[in-house]
């Protein structure tokens, strides 16, 4: 039952990793290597409000609005002169993370801090004891996989976004504003990027490089997932519960270079990953 | 003429002796700190210098050493290979340095081993480590393996009761070599080792760790993992869990336990040096400090206090030895003593230091609650040859 659990609530963390990443990668064909950074922004939103002394449940939508905001201003001014030179985005979103990295070094300092968690100790889930924590994010990632996949097939968002997704051309020919379309799906990424970095700061510590080792298991997921929401649920289940697998039945030390290796071998024998198109 | 002449040379001559002289007294000892200010142990590194600080200004006020003040040279070895190279390099060879005092990780230690060698510098090591480290010129005054894991061990035995134990560890020298000797003591005195895992250094996921802890059904668990965060992570997960049992953690200081807040609470640390030392030095030395850097004070540590004591070390065998000489200091540092704020001090055991430790629990409010003493603790057979 634990291992069902371990598994199920990994796929869960790795999902809110990258779902932020997924929609700038699905729509943009830019690979955002700030994420990490976003994510780092999301946990000291958390040590803000914890410091502030409001409840920590407050974390979540000031990371979202935040990282949302914070989206708007890198797109404009940093990503969107780039959107022809794919190459020349990865180095300076890389070149972004670093300055964020550094930016909030100065202000919050080098060493590890601590949040406060919204929930805490363990909860029984058919008999057996497991962190709640843990439970909810499971919860949460279900939750926001309804609400994205809502979004990119019941609404007009999702149409157009979807449009440009397919033939940006055309889109623009039947007057989408495709501008516009990136603008809001790179705000979005950000804000859901921020959010999963609030998200796994009870998982883990407060520091300025925190968002480094979830990038690259973000990223290999998301390569791997194509430009599909459903391709990156069964990615961040098929993975997660390998690396859950190895690290429980052989060593934790390879269960840790599980989804980069398993990414690297699906991507040989099947360049499109595991979306359709 | 010739008077004149004869007259002007004298005083020439008592000037330059003069000012030869002046010079010659102001000629300071001087003391290479290579600290990595940047990299890992950024962190811990400002506490280090500020140690080394106090240490000489109340040399220096006292009126020095030998009739000559004392000097330090500081330098970044960024926590690593490279930096130290660069660092030693410069201290041995061009600052020209009496001596090296400091703390650095063992890459750092590793690479600047043969520099010191070659310019026949003594070299007192301040940072406890994996142990086995050995140089004619090379003491170290911090503790090693040998010294630090039996208190938690013992005492989870006896008082705890435990008799299986699981170990979790990053996967790096230090990691894995506390948890090779941790499983050696514990297996023999007769209990058992039912797990040890590790994490490569980075790894901050300890999901499926924790469930095999779980299903291991281990009466105590000891870890050492890399310092910041895979540590905070392994212990915040841990909380989570709700296993309630016996966490002897060997790699976390008082600082951090206390940032922990209630996820630090009831970890056993065991360490030479903890703020609560009930000893005239020690209240003297934390009353010192604080007076010197006041809201800038860096908490002293395990790491800090060994590099303020080992500067006294040197300054008494500068005094048993009469001189900066090289090898007769050497000779002199083995058996000089100092009474610190970790108690009585001397690297006298195959240039290692048989130290008093102290086995300490994390208490609500987060401070450090000495449980027991352990007097004495040899550092066993680092240097046998």
């Amino acid at each position: 039952m634990s291992l069902i659990l371990d598994i199920i609530s990994t796929a869960a963390i790795l999902y809110l990793v990258a779902a932020g990443l997924l929609m700038i990668y699905g729509v943009m064909k830019i690979a955002n290597f700030a994420h990490g950074a976003f994510l780092t922004l999301g946990a000291y939103v958390c040590l803000v409000v914890t410091k502030l002394g409001v409840s920590p449940w407050f974390a979540l939508p000031a990371a979202i609005l935040i990282g949302g905001f914070f989206g708007m201003f890198v797109e404009h001014f940093i990503v969107k002169p780039l959107y022809a030179r794919p190459l020349d985005a990865i180095l300076a979103t890389w070149g972004l993370g670093i300055v964020i990295a550094q930016v909030i070094t100065l202000i919050f300092g080098r060493e590890v801090q601590f949040a406060n968690s919204p929930m805490s100790g363990p909860m029984d889930v058919f008999g057996t004891e497991y962190s709640s924590y843990r439970v909810m994010l499971i919860g949460i990632a279900a939750l926001l996989a309804a609400i994205l996949t809502f979004l990119l097939t019941r609404t007009r968002f999702g149409l157009v976004t979807r449009a440009v997704i397919m033939n940006e051309n055309l889109a623009r020919g039947l007057g989408i504003h495709s501008g516009r379309v990136r603008f809001f799906t790179f705000s979005l990424g950000a804000g859901l990027g921020c959010l999963a970095g609030t998200l796994i700061t009870p998982l883990s510590s407060v520091d300025p490089g925190m968002g480094i080792p979830w990038l690259i298991n973000a990223f290999m997921l998301v390569m791997v997932a194509g430009s599909s929401m459903s391709g990156l649920v069964l990615a961040t289940l098929l993975f997660g519960g390998i690396q859950i697998l190895l690290s429980t039945f052989v060593s934790p030390v390879l269960g840790g270079i599980a989804i980069v290796l398993l990414a690297a071998i699906t991507l040989r024998i099947r360049p499109k990953g595991f979306s359709n198109d | 003429m010739d008077r004149k002449f004869l007259k002007n040379a004298v005083i020439l001559t008592a000037i330059c002796a003069m000012s030869c002289n002046l010079t010659f007294a102001a000629d300071a000892i001087k003391i290479g700190v290579p600290v990595g200010l940047s990299g890992a142990n950024s962190v811990v590194a400002p506490g280090v210098v500020q140690s080394a600080q106090l240490a000489v200004d109340e040399i220096n006020a006292a009126g020095g050493v030998l009739g000559r003040q004392l000097e330090l040279e500081i330098a970044d070895d960024g926590s690593g290979a490279v930096g130290a190279q660069k660092a030693f390099d410069s201290l041995v060879f061009q600052k020209k340095v009496d001596v090296i005092i400091s703390m650095e990780t063992s890459a750092a230690r590793n690479a600047g081993l043969p520099i010191v060698n070659k310019g026949k510098v003594p070299y007192i090591y301040t940072s406890f480590y994996e142990g086995h480290s050995c140089s004619p010129w090379l003491f170290v005054d911090a503790w090693v393996p040998e010294q630090q894991v039996p208190p938690v061990v013992d005492y989870f035995m006896h008082f705890k009761k435990a008799q299986s134990f699981f170990l979790i560890g990053s996967d790096y020298s230090f990691g894995r070599g506390m948890l090779s000797f941790t499983r050696k003591y514990i297996e023999s005195n007769g209990g058992k080792v039912v797990g040890e895992e590790y994490l490569p250094m980075d790894g901050t996921d300890w999901t499926a760790v924790l469930s095999k802890l779980r299903a291991s059904k281990a009466d105590a668990l000891i870890t050492s993992t890399a310092g910041g965060a895979p540590n905070v992570s392994l212990t915040k997960q841990l909380r989570a869990t709700g296993l309630n049992l016996p966490y002897g953690n060997l790699a976390v200081d008082e600082g951090t336990a206390k940032s922990m807040g209630a996820d630090g609470q009831g970890i056993y640390i065991s360490a030479s040096y903890v703020t609560g030392i009930d000893s005239p030095q020690n209240k003297q030395y934390l009353a010192d400090i604080e007076k010197k850097f006041g809201a800038d004070l860096k908490t002293p540590n395990d790491l800090s206090v060994p590099e303020y004591e080992a500067i006294y070390l040197y300054k008494a065998a500068l005094e048993k030895a009469g001189s900066t000489q090289s090898d007769k200091v050497q000779q002199a540092l083995a058996q000089v003593s100092y009474q610190g704020p970790r108690g009585h001090v001397e690297m006298s055991k195959q240039h290692h230091a048989p130290l008093n430790m102290y086995l300490g629990q994390v208490q609500p409010d987060g401070s450090v609650k000495v449980i027991q003493n352990f007097k004495n603790v040899g550092p066993g057979a680092q240097c046998p040859n």
